[in-house]
């Protein structure tokens, strides 16, 4: 199963590609509405939010694991 | 002398053989308290040939957590269908970390206790749950199927229950596996709290 490199998720079905594509390496959800990967500020903003949103956590504890998170994908690897 | 290629694919099967059974020592060690060298004698290589694939024992903790959260995530993944019920959800959730109960309940009692990088990727794992959980969630809130609630509480509701039960497995379990013993029950129970009378 492909990975998406700026997030992570596994992609099992053709929707789960970013604009049903499955040759492109991200997923719906790391795509812009014109198809184009999100910016390295996008995604921590967003994934951020999401930790909040669906954990609860700290939004500064929250931005750190994100950091921390982003730093181990492919896309986003130094 | 070995070709490279084939050099590489030794070096490749040696070091998910460590991952493997790195897995397998510290669900039973703890991930404080095992040993590089508890690794190395199980492995049956030399001490310094963890340190050859990893070059400290943090870097092999996060890769064997990593590994531990791929497999979890891709297995969640293959157990729901995108039109899932929360009752499914939560049986797959289960079902998932089943397959790892010892080292998944050595990973979030000890998760206070590691360095930053084991800690991010618990935070990780919880949001790919998280994820499935939440879409199902919302989806039946909106069906009027379950009560409406920040769904934070209700994901860290689950989740601490769950955690609860494993973290005190010696009480609950003693002679076998937690999960296979209340998974049904926990499930149900929390169901009924959530659903809309």
């Amino acid at each position: 199963m492909k990975m998406c490199i700026a997030c992570g998720m596994p992609m099992k079905t053709q929707k789960d590609f970013a604009m049903g594509d499955e040759k492109r390496d991200y997923c719906i959800y790391c795509a812009r509405p014109d198809g184009t990967m999100q910016s390295y500020e996008e995604k921590l903003e967003s994934m951020t939010g999401f930790i909040v949103k669906t954990q609860g956590l700290d939004e500064k504890a929250a931005q750190n694991a994100a950091k921390g998170m982003l730093a181990k994908l492919p896309a986003w690897k130094v | 002398m070995m070709p490279d290629t084939q050099r590489r694919k030794q070096k490749l099967q040696t070091r998910e053989h460590l991952i493997e059974v790195a897995l397998y020592q510290l669900a039973k060690g703890g991930l404080v308290a095992t040993r590089t060298s508890d690794i190395a004698n199980a492995a049956k290589v030399a001490h310094g040939t963890i340190f050859a694939h990893f070059p400290t024992r943090e870097i092999l903790l996060d890769a064997v957590i990593d590994e531990f959260g791929m497999r979890i995530t891709k297995r969640l993944h293959e157990l729901v269908s995108s039109n899932c019920g929360m009752k499914e959800l939560l049986e797959a959730h289960l079902r998932g970390i089943g397959e790892y109960e010892a080292f998944y309940t050595r990973l979030v009692s000890e998760g206070h206790l590691l360095h930053e990088s084991a800690r991010n990727s618990l935070i990780m794992i919880q949001s790919a749950i998280s994820f499935h959980l939440i879409q199902a969630a919302e989806g039946e809130m909106e069906a009027c199927k379950i009560r409406r609630m920040p769904v934070n509480l209700l994901f860290n509701t689950w989740i601490g229950l769950i955690h609860y039960y494993l973290i005190n497995g010696d009480l609950f379990a003693p002679d076998g596996s937690v999960l296979e013993r209340y998974s049904g029950q926990l499930v149900e129970h929390y169901m009924n709290l959530i659903r809309k009378d």
